[in-house]
Order: C-alpha cells, then sequence, then structure tokens
C-alpha cells in the first residue's frame, strides 16, 4: 500500500509537471502555475534540508524534530516573504502549518522505528535459536 | 535442488556443490556463492593479510581512514565507505550512520535508548550507533535473507 501511495504521489507529480510544461508554451506562466512551480521549489529546498539534518546530525528523535521544525519553518518564512505568500500579520501561521506536518511525520516515524526494531529483533532471535538447534 | 547443510566443527566454511550436468543455473549459483566469499587485503606488521567479510564486525571511517574492526582486532584499510558499500553490496554489511558500516551477521541487539537513538548491540559486546535513516537498509537484509 505504501508503494501505491508513493508512485501515485511521484505520477501525480510527473503529470502535473507534463501538463503545466504544455500550458507553458501554449500560454506563458499563469498564477496557478507559478504558484505550484513555487511549491515544487519549496518541497526540493525542504527535502534537502531534511537529508542534511538526518545525514550530520545525531541526536534523539524528539530533538531531530525540533531542529526540523525551527529549519522547515524559517525557510518556509523566508520562500514565504520573498514570493508574497506572507504579509506581516500573518506569517505566525507557519509554526502552525509546519507544526502540524511535523507532529504527524514525528508519529508516523516513531511508531515505524519502534515496528522496524520490533522486525529486526524478532528476526535475531529466530536466527539465534537457529543456530542453537 | 536438494539443500543440506550440516555442522563441522573445526573446519572453514565450505560449500560443495554437486551436480548431474554442468549448466547455466549451476554456473549462476556458483557465481552467486563466489560473489559471497569477500575478503580484504589489510596490512598487519607490515605483512598482507586477508580479513574475510564473515570475520568483519564493522568498518568505520574516522577522519577519511577506514578501519576494519573484526572481534578483537582493528585493521586500517585503504579504501573508500562508497567503494566497500559497492564491494558488499546484497552481503550481511550495511550502513548504519554516515561513518558506519556494519555486519548484521554479527548483530544481537536494537535497542531504542530512552526514546533517543538507537544502539546495535554486537555479539562481541560493542554497542554501536544507529541513525534512523539506515534502519531500514538493516531491515532489508534481513528481507533478502542473507544474514
Amino acid at each position: 500500500m505504501k508503494k501505491i501511495l508513493k508512485d501515485t504521489c511521484i505520477l501525480a507529480a510527473l503529470m502535473i509537471l507534463a501538463v503545466f510544461t504544455f500550458s507553458i508554451i501554449w500560454s506563458g506562466i499563469t498564477d496557478e502555475i507559478k504558484l505550484v512551480l513555487l511549491l515544487f521549489g519549496l518541497a526540493f529546498v525542504i527535502s534537502v534540508v531534511n537529508y542534511l539534518i538526518d545525514e550530520y546530525i545525531t541526536v534523539s528523535i524528539i530533538m531531530s524534530y525540533v531542529i526540523k521544525y525551527f529549519a522547515v519553518c524559517a525557510i518556509v518564512m523566508l520562500f514565504g516573504f520573498i514570493v508574497g505568500w506572507f504579509y506581516p500579520s500573518n506569517f505566525w501561521m507557519t509554526f502552525i502549518y509546519v507544526g502540524v506536518v511535523l507532529v504527524l511525520a514525528y508519529l508516523l516515524d516513531s511508531f515505524k522505528v519502534k515496528k522496524d526494531i520490533e522486525y529486526i529483533n524478532r528476526h535475531i532471535a529466530e536466527r539465534t535459536k537457529e543456530q542453537l538447534s | 535442488m536438494q539443500v543440506i547443510k550440516r555442522q563441522v566443527k573445526d573446519r572453514p566454511l565450505t560449500v560443495i556443490i554437486e551436480y548431474p550436468e554442468y549448466t547455466g543455473s549451476v554456473e549462476e549459483l556458483f557465481r552467486r556463492i563466489s560473489a559471497l566469499d569477500i575478503s580484504f587485503r589489510v596490512l598487519e606488521d607490515g605483512k598482507q593479510i586477508k580479513v574475510s567479510l564473515t570475520d568483519i564486525y564493522y568498518i568505520e571511517n574516522v577522519e577519511r581512514k577506514l578501519f576494519i574492526y573484526t572481534e578483537k582486532d582493528v585493521y586500517r584499510y585503504d579504501s573508500s565507505m562508497a567503494e566497500v558499500e559497492a564491494m558488499t553490496s546484497g552481503t550481511g554489511l550495511v550502513r548504519i550512520s554516515r561513518t558506519c558500516i556494519m555486519n548484521t551477521e554479527h548483530l544481537k541487539e536494537i535497542k531504542q535508548v530512552r526514546n533517543s537513538h538507537l544502539e546495535a548491540a554486537l555479539d562481541n559486546d560493542e554497542m554501536l550507533i544507529v541513525s534512523r535513516k539506515y534502519l531500514k537498509a538493516i531491515k532489508d537484509a534481513f528481507n533478502r535473507g542473507q544474514i
């Protein structure tokens, strides 16, 4: 199921990019196309930062999400102000949007890590049992 | 195909392939088993020796220098993490952090310390830090049934 969802997201992204490429050729960049392309750009920057945090910072799960929260908030706010998504009065919404997404991601991640550890330890126990018998 | 395994004490790990005719599938089987027999040439007191993959507990990158850790010894190995990874692809050696490759054959347990970092306990009682990002690689190694 996870693979199907992942493939669906990749396919949808490719479809959007393909359709938009033709739209840009025929009628230029509209506001909607610009917004979607900016979201792709933002997603790319966040993914790179996420990769770097995972690769270079070894801290607890909670601390890694706290670091990610502040890093992503900073990126979204910077990006939002540059492209004109935010006004000085509503920038605080960034903290709520990013917070909700990261809390969900943290819960999923913690659950997945727990399941993976159980899976690995179960296999090790089976292997040890096999070696002893 | 019959698969027979038996324990023979005090002998090195030996795989014997018996076949009525030498066909393509026998050759493929031979190639695959040979690919698992990986060893690393290291220097010990100026003499070159071979360290078998099964004897390796983990490989660590310390300031761009690779060190191979066996149960009791440590050897310097001239290579890079990427090269070692390419060489041992499909074996029980998996990357567990940016600087460490662990042999899952010697893994005793994975534990999460107080909902914090992950630790791998090896059968020689050494502990290694596992990055969450690479937990899936360990799981995949067990999934492939290599260990």
